[in-house]
């Protein structure tokens, strides 16, 4: 009964957030909005039935990807004026692989061949069947060899990138305490004839 | 909640992979360990590398007999083809890490670059036993990651970064083709499984050929980019001059070695439908693949850089096993693989002794005149260069004729002859080294670096060269045994 409300809802606000993540002038509005975008699909995820991928999407999408967003676009420092002033130049290319895209999905969707009779159908199983309860069985069973190597590579992956980017700064200043410790008073102390 | 259970009796199982099992544990505890030593000291941690390599071939060797086991629902196959290739990549890590010790003294981070070293040779051992598109792509990713870190280890030098970045990026698209091949296979069979996908394939009429077609191609490319084959090879010379000089040995041994052992079992499992197809394809990667390794290693001054184009060619020769599609073809893959690593570390040995201010011995130029000051160096680097270029009676030319011979034998007379061809025409640069060593008067000072444990590397390379080439029959029959339950 509410469901066809909430999907208007969460599909509606969706809409929205996309609009407004391409036309905000401030690119951190930007992924702001993106950000309740992907809420709202992670929304639409729930009510299919699917939460594991909808709690994926929050925890991938919004946890990692967007964070990792906010950090490139403070450390960038867009220059927006400069990021419009070529508008006008790429609008001819731009414009034409958006009335392509326009025109390819227009034209998908009026075909009828995706149409929802024949696709989404989703099977619905009963209600003993829990989406993350069985994906976490295969994974720590079936897959379980799989799953291990990846964490092994996840590791390798994490120590590479801090072996190639850890630098000790030369201008920072470090306390050696074994050099304080071994210091003797003719290292420090000087002999001045006034 | 259920308790789960395995289908296979789950602890015991695990000594199959013993040997995987280990390598990982010590590649942590060299991680860890190296938080408690003092900087001084972190040249243990090489030493705890090496130990743990010389320790893995005992536990592989117990493995020997094994034919056919399989764990973790079919992802893991131990068989005599599996335990070969690993003894191959044991060896060749134990001996790049030798390698390493005196290279890589005073470099920041020593102790990650073992780790690395470990964590790639852990990659490789699931590539070789990798049953499915699961454990390849992940064994693959595994050992990519790790290598591309060790190209970069050097990061304060220009050309070492940069030959990362190269390597870097091309081997992500490499891996996405790869990927996409995958799913091209997968939507028509179902499966992952090597096995199971080569069942459902024999089922798959007209409609999927093109598909099936399309994914085998795919595949292809991706481990043609790995396996440094023409047209993919662009990122070679740039990654082996870039790479620190023992990296540069590793990877042209390492991630080869286990490259064509996962193309075999994919090959021999997965497509056997195909082989007409795969077989076409693989003969015109070869003769481009020969012509560019061995046409374009004529211009290069940098030894490094020529002996990535020489890798280039040897891969090239080495595709002619995959192309004769038979037990002797891959049995000669595993000849040439053996013979290949001790050539090329023994080679690459002499290129870190020669090291002088950083910048090693790195212009052929600088070789001149070598056979009088160290003849000891010389005549190991000449039987070295001989034996790439397959002069009888070293072991380099039983590699050759291994696979040149099962070529002709399934009936790939042209391609042979013209691979003999190109390998006449590799055998110039190889013996213009030679000619600068004995023939030319030195215009530097030789400076090498007395280093016992490069010196070990050097002798025993020599010697094993030199012994597989008057005695090539045993190497010849473990290979072919090791294909037992395979092929």
């Amino acid at each position: 009964m509410l469901e066809p409300l909430f999907f208007n809802l969460f599909g509606g606000l969706a809409i929205l957030a996309a609009t407004l993540v391409v036309v905000s002038r401030n690119p951190m509005h930007s992924v702001m909005w993106l950000i309740f975008c992907f809420f709202n699909s992670a929304g639409l995820f729930f009510l299919l039935g699917a939460e594991f991928i909808g709690i994926i999407t929050i925890l991938v999408y919004v946890g990692a990807v967007m964070v990792l967003f906010v950090f490139v676009i403070i450390l960038l420092d867009v220059n927006i004026a400069r990021m419009r002033a070529g508008f006008v130049k790429s609008l001819p290319i731009g414009g034409l692989m958006a009335l392509m895209l326009f025109i390819e999905m227009a034209a998908a969707g009026v075909s009828g061949v995706f149409s929802s009779a024949t696709m989404g159908q989703a099977v619905q199983f009963g209600q003993e069947v829990n989406n993350t309860a069985e994906i976490g069985k295969e994974l720590y069973t079936r897959y379980l060899l799989g799953f291990e190597l990846a964490a092994v590579i996840l590791l390798a992956a994490l120590v590479g990138a801090v072996v190639l980017t850890l630098r000790s700064r030369k201008d920072a200043n470090y306390q050696d305490i074994a050099a304080q410790v071994a210091v003797k008073k003719r290292d420090r102390l000087r002999k001045v004839r006034m | 909640m259920s308790k789960i259970q395995f289908p296979f009796p789950f602890p015991e199982h695990l000594s199959i992979m013993v040997p995987e099992i280990f390598v990982a544990a010590m590649a942590m505890a060299v991680l860890l360990w190296s938080l408690f030593l003092p900087k001084e000291k972190h040249t243990i941690t090489a030493w705890m590398g090496i130990a743990t390599c010389a320790a893995t071939i005992p536990l592989l060797l117990s493995q020997a007999g094994s034919i056919g086991l399989m764990t973790f629902y079919g992802f893991f196959i131990l068989d005599p083809f599996a335990v070969f290739a690993k003894l191959l990549l044991v060896v060749a890590t134990l001996v790049a890490m030798v390698l390493s010790i005196d290279y890589m003294r005073g470099e920041k981070h020593m102790p990650e670059y073992y780790a690395m070293m470990l964590f790639t040779l852990l990659g490789v051992m699931f590539m070789a036993s990798a049953t499915n598109f699961v454990m390849m792509y992940l064994g693959i990713e595994l050992m990519a990651l790790a290598v591309y870190v060790l190209v970069a280890y050097q990061r304060e030098m220009l050309r070492s970064l940069e030959a990362a970045l190269k390597y870097f990026i091309l081997g992500s698209l490499s891996s996405g083709m790869m990927l996409y091949g995958m799913t091209f296979i997968y939507g028509i069979t179902g499966q992952f499984d090597f096995e199971a996908i080569g069942i459902a394939l024999q089922g798959v009429g007209e409609d999927g050929r093109f598909a099936m077609q399309l994914g085998m191609l795919f595949i292809i490319a991706g481990l043609a980019f790995k396996l440094s084959v023409a047209p993919f090879h662009m990122w070679t010379p740039d990654a082996y001059e870039g790479a620190p000089t023992p990296v540069t040995a590793f990877m042209s041994v390492v991630p080869k070695v286990a490259g064509f052992v996962l193309f075999i079992r994919f090959l021999v499992e997965a497509l056997p439908v195909l082989q007409h197809d795969y077989v076409q394809v693989l003969t015109v990667l070869a003769l481009l693949t020969m012509a560019v390794g061995n046409i374009a290693a004529i211009a290069q001054r940098n030894i490094k850089r020529m002996l990535a184009y020489s890798t280039i060619g040897h891969v090239g020769f080495v595709l002619l096993g995959l192309i004769a599609a038979n037990a002797d073809g891959y049995a000669g893959i595993l000849t040439y693989m053996t013979i290949y690593l001790f050539m090329t570390m023994g080679a690459f040995a002499i290129i870190i002794l020669m090291r002088r201010d950083g910048l090693e011995g790195e212009l052929i130029e600088e070789y001149a005149g070598m056979s009088k000051v160290r003849p000891g160096y010389a005549f190991a680097m000449a039987v070295m260069m001989f034996s790439l270029a397959g002069i009888p009676f070293l072991g380099g030319f039983w590699a050759k004729y291994a696979v040149f011979i099962a070529a002709v034998e399934s009936g790939h007379v042209v391609l042979a002859l013209t691979a003999l061809l190109f390998s006449a025409i590799g055998a110039f640069y190889y013996l213009r080294v030679v000619k600068y060593i004995y023939f030319d008067e030195a215009k530097h000072d030789f400076a090498f670096r007395s280093n016992s444990a490069v010196q070990v590397v050097v002798t025993v390379s020599t010697i094993m060269i030199i012994a597989l080439g008057l005695f090539p029959g045993p190497l010849m029959e473990i290979c072919h045994q090791a294909l037992i339950g395979l092929v």
